[in-house]
């Protein structure tokens, strides 16, 4: 059921074009990636694809292969941006789904215009503002130690890469390097202060009406897990899953796992119970 | 040929295991290593050298601004300034600059630089600069509009120095309903300006279109020929020839008696600066979105991958000059010739760790005996292409 392979597309929007992938029969779900994997179809979009939803996982601005969207600046922009993208997709109140930077917009979009929102799924999202418990600086990680941050059992470096080292003067990948550092920048962009927060946001969580799944997992040392557990709290009506022996990194670390968590929750709080598919 | 006599003020006194503890001397590295008492007495020393050198003839003295840092103690270099400005009668009082990019406030900048011009007699020249990556964490200010941010805070600065009504102002970073700068500056229209470059086309176009000096950064000889005929030929692009004293080279420079107590004793400050001083992580060097696409690129495949740190090396790469009055000389000569030529020489002589003693006697045999002898280099006037 994992071998469900994507369609790749484009949506033309105003200010530019949004690429996408999409792949699956059933029930619509909107995948906001996280500030890692745009563009990417793993294991985990594959089995919630095969679980029976059409997953459609679009690039966020200045990610992947969508482009910079240079007017869109700020959080209140890329809300405007995603209706922009569900009006151009014809989605009328998909299920959305989004993790950490992505869960953040995600929560933005639901708290904006709740009647969007078929059920909202947050997966460790950032957005709120915790001083107790701060998130990591991801933005001064060197990536050894970023890795480390990320996962629960960071992966063993690619042994075809680990062996032969390459030789300390070789030239870098500058592709690779450019449109990493162009991610980090539209990031950056978004998030740098306040930082991957909107202070106002938990005052106005109280506004989401979707069925609302936060899930989290064990051993988040990018974003506490108390910031999981205030939206639990916050958000009405929503419950709360955690993930065990598994870092923020979540469905690249345990796909299984995250994508078991979300097609139960989605099996259970159908579209058509509230009266709205698409 | 000028000469300035630039300062850094650095905090020496890093722990013996600095290297192993510490990714950097700036943003993390922690405060209670700072002595105040020391800090108090380097202010004093850093002062009279800097004092010394307007009396040694120098042509300048130069400051500049860093944050959250042993690398360099000047959050206000306006402050150091202040109190030059009061206390030297003949040189250019260079800040090198203002760093426009984190500034919440420009119009701020454009009333101290007004207020120093005053005080100095109008002796002050205007650096501006973005502000180094690491500040951009510090002072919180999104590094993705550090170009917007400077160009703006530069458009405003000029024009409340120079606008004789008030006017308002509304910009992507700014918006101020009445400008209406109190004091306007001697200089007029307004204080030289400086902007160091580092490769940015952008920034060499920006420079010669305004005809504003285009100092250099640390990097190796066959670098610099590159920004400084990227400069030259902006302003080729514009139908003239640049006054060389449009083009300023900086590096720092160690004078001794001879050959052998130079080298003895540079060698261990100017390690110091490029292993200790500038030691910083690649994150705080480039936060994203600091430099754009085209000029990370262009910095990656230029091959200006870190500032090393061989003492040999430094000095074959024209980052660092040191020896007897003569070897310096002739060693400055040959790298005007490499360059293409320069008009301005900002001089990095209190290095690192160096002494009060040692920084003085190089600085009074730089001024005896280097500078008369470069003094005619790179005087041309600016001339038109006909």
């Amino acid at each position: 059921m994992a071998d469900v392979s994507p369609a790749e597309e484009f949506l033309e929007l105003a200010g530019g074009r949004v690429h996408l992938l999409r792949g699956g029969v059933g029930e619509p779900v909107l995948f906001l990636h996280a500030a890692g994997g745009a563009g990417q179809w793993l294991e985990f979009h594959g089995l919630l694809a095969g679980a029976g939803f059409e997953v459609i996982a679009p690039d966020h601005p200045g990610f992947g292969k969508s482009d910079d969207f240079p007017e869109v600046e700020a959080i209140d922009d890329l809300v405007y941006h995603y209706l922009d993208v569900l009006d151009g997709l014809g989605l009328d109140r998909p299920h959305v789904v989004g993790a950490s930077f992505g869960g953040w917009i995600a929560a933005e979009l639901a708290v904006h215009s709740p009647h969007r929102i078929g059920s909202l799924t947050l997966l460790s999202a950032a957005g709120l503002r915790l001083p107790e418990h701060p998130v990591t600086d991801l933005f001064l990680l060197p990536p050894a130690r970023l890795m480390a941050t990320l996962f629960h059992n960071p992966p063993p470096a690619d042994p075809a890469q680990a062996a032969p080292a390459p030789p300390p003067d070789a030239a870098p990948d500058l592709d690779a390097i450019i449109a990493a550092y162009r991610e980090a920048t539209s990031l950056a962009r978004f998030s740098w202060v306040p930082f991957l927060s909107d202070p106002k946001l938990e005052r106005r969580l109280h506004r989401i009406t979707a069925p609302t799944l936060v899930a989290a997992p064990s051993d988040d040392r990018l974003i506490p897990v108390e910031h999981a557990k205030r939206y639990a709290a916050t958000i009405p009506g929503a419950v709360y899953a955690e993930v065990a022996d598994c870092g923020h990194a979540m469905y690249f670390e345990r796909p299984a796992a995250f994508a078991a968590v979300i097609t139960e929750f989605l099996a259970s709080h159908p579209l058509a119970e509230s009266g709205v598919s698409r | 040929m000028k000469f300035s006599f630039f300062h850094l003020m650095p905090y020496p006194y890093l722990p013996d295991d600095f290297d192993e503890k510490y990714d950097s001397s700036a943003l993390t590295y922690p405060n209670a290593n700072f002595d105040p008492k020391l800090g108090s007495a380097l202010y004093a020393r850093y002062l009279d050298e800097l004092e010394y050198a307007d009396q040694l003839g120098f042509d300048g003295v130069a400051v500049n601004e860093h944050h959250q840092s042993a690398y360099g103690l000047m959050p206000s270099p306006n402050l150091m300034a202040a109190a030059l400005a009061r206390r030297t009668t003949q040189a250019r009082i260079m800040v090198l600059g203002n760093a426009i990019g984190i500034r919440g406030n420009p119009l701020r900048v454009a009333e101290e630089i007004a207020m120093l011009d005053l005080m100095s007699g109008g002796r002050v020249d205007s650096g501006f600069v973005r502000g180094i990556g690491w500040e951009y964490f510090g002072h919180s200010i999104n590094p993705t509009k550090s170009r917007s941010r400077f160009n703006e805070a530069h458009d405003l600065i000029i024009k409340a120095w120079t606008s004789e009504e008030m006017f308002s102002w509304y910009g992507d970073n700014y918006e101020y309903r009445y400008v209406n700068l109190w004091p306007r500056p001697l200089q007029q229209p307004h204080p030289p300006i400086y902007i160091p470059g580092a490769g940015s086309t952008e920034t060499m176009r920006f420079c010669a279109e305004r005809k504003y000096t285009y100092m250099s950064v640390y990097a190796p000889t066959r670098i610099v020929r590159r920004w400084f005929d990227g400069y030259r030929q902006a302003a080729a692009d514009l139908g003239y020839v640049p006054d060389p004293e449009r083009i300023a080279f900086s590096v720092p420079v160690y004078v001794a008696d001879t050959d052998e107590q130079a080298h003895a004793e540079a060698r261990p400050v100017i390690e110091w600066l490029y292993r200790k001083g500038l030691k910083q992580t690649a994150e705080m060097v480039t936060p994203p979105g600091y430099m754009s696409p085209g000029s990370l690129r262009g910095v990656l495949s230029s091959g200006l991958r870190g500032l090393g740190g061989d003492y040999d090396e430094l000095r074959a790469n024209g980052q660092a000059v040191v020896g007897s009055p003569a070897a310096v000389a002739e060693r400055l000569a040959r790298l005007y010739d490499e360059l293409g030529g320069f008009g301005q020489l900002i001089g990095l002589f209190a290095i690192g760790p160096s002494t009060h003693e040692q920084v003085m006697r190089s600085a009074e045999l730089f001024a005896s005996e280097v500078m008369p002898a470069l003094r005619p280099l790179g005087v041309a006037q600016e001339t038109a292409i006909s």
